[in-house]
C-alpha cells in the first residue's frame, strides 16, 4: 500500500486570521490523505492554551487588524467553521498531531500538555520540529 | 458524459453541501467516498465555486473517475465514481 505523503506545518502564528487558513489548508491536506504534523511554537502556543483557544475574543488579527470585527461575521455568514473546529474535524479524519514547543508553552506560562486545548498530542523540542521538517514532502511556515 | 447522462445517472449517496464554503464541500466529498464502495457513485450539490474545479482535481489524484458537473439554479452537482 502506497505510503502517505507527510506535511510540516510550523505555527508560529496565534492570530486568529493566520489560524483560520492553517485550518482550511490543513483540510485540504486531510482530504488528500496527507499526515500532518504541526508543531507549534512561540505566538501559536498562546492560542492553543485551552483558556484561550475557543474565545476569539482573546486572538488578535495579525493584518487588518480593525477588521476583526467584519471578518469573523462574514465568516460566520458563510458557515466557515472556526480554527478549532477546523482542526478538531482534521484530527478526527486522518493522522493529525499537534506538538507544543517546550518553550513557546512557559514563555505563556503553560508547560503541561494539561495546559492546552484536548487536541494537543504532546510538548516537544525543536529537534523534532527539524526532523519532522526534513522528512517532509510539503513543508509549511505560518 | 453529456448533461442529459449526468441527469439520468443512479446515484449511490448524495451530500448537499450548499451550506458550506471551501474546504467544506471537498471534506464532505471525502467522508461521503468512505461510506460508499468501489464503482457506486457519488453526487456532491454545492454552491461554491472552487469546488467546481478542487473536486474533480481531488477525484482524479484520488484514482476516482470524475464524471461531470451539471449547473442547476444558484447551485450545480458533481459526479464522481469511487476508484
Amino acid at each position: 500500500m502506497e505510503e502517505n505523503k507527510k506535511m510540516c506545518m510550523v505555527l508560529f502564528s496565534g492570530s486568529i486570521d493566520k489560524l483560520t487558513a492553517a485550518g482550511v489548508i490543513l483540510s485540504g491536506a486531510v482530504a488528500d490523505d496527507m499526515d500532518v504534523d504541526i508543531y507549534v511554537l512561540l505566538q501559536g502556543a498562546r492560542a492553543f492554551r485551552k483558556d484561550i483557544a475557543d474565545d476569539p475574543k482573546k486572538l488578535n488579527m495579525a493584518e487588518n487588524v480593525e477588521l476583526k470585527e467584519e471578518f469573523l461575521k462574514s465568516l460566520e455568514n458563510l458557515k466557515v467553521k472556526t480554527w478549532l473546529e477546523f482542526f478538531r474535524e482534521a484530527k478526527s479524519l486522518a493522522n493529525v498531531k499537534v506538538h507544543i514547543c517546550g518553550l513557546a508553552g512557559k514563555v505563556w506560562g503553560a508547560d503541561k500538555v494539561s495546559d492546552f486545548v484536548d487536541i494537543t498530542d504532546d510538548i516537544v523540542g525543536i529537534g523534532e520540529c527539524i526532523t519532522a521538517a526534513q522528512e517532509s514532502d510539503v513543508h509549511l511556515f505560518i | 458524459m453529456t448533461t442529459e447522462e449526468l441527469k439520468s445517472l443512479k446515484v449511490n449517496k448524495s451530500v448537499d453541501a450548499r451550506g458550506t464554503s471551501c474546504p467544506g464541500p471537498l471534506l464532505a466529498a471525502k467522508k461521503a467516498m468512505g461510506e460508499i464502495k468501489s464503482g457506486d457513485i457519488l453526487e456532491v450539490l454545492s454552491a461554491d465555486e472552487g469546488t467546481k474545479k478542487d473536486i474533480p482535481k481531488w477525484a482524479t489524484k484520488k484514482k476516482h473517475e470524475y464524471l461531470g458537473t451539471v449547473e442547476e439554479s444558484g447551485y450545480f452537482k458533481i459526479y464522481v465514481k469511487k476508484g
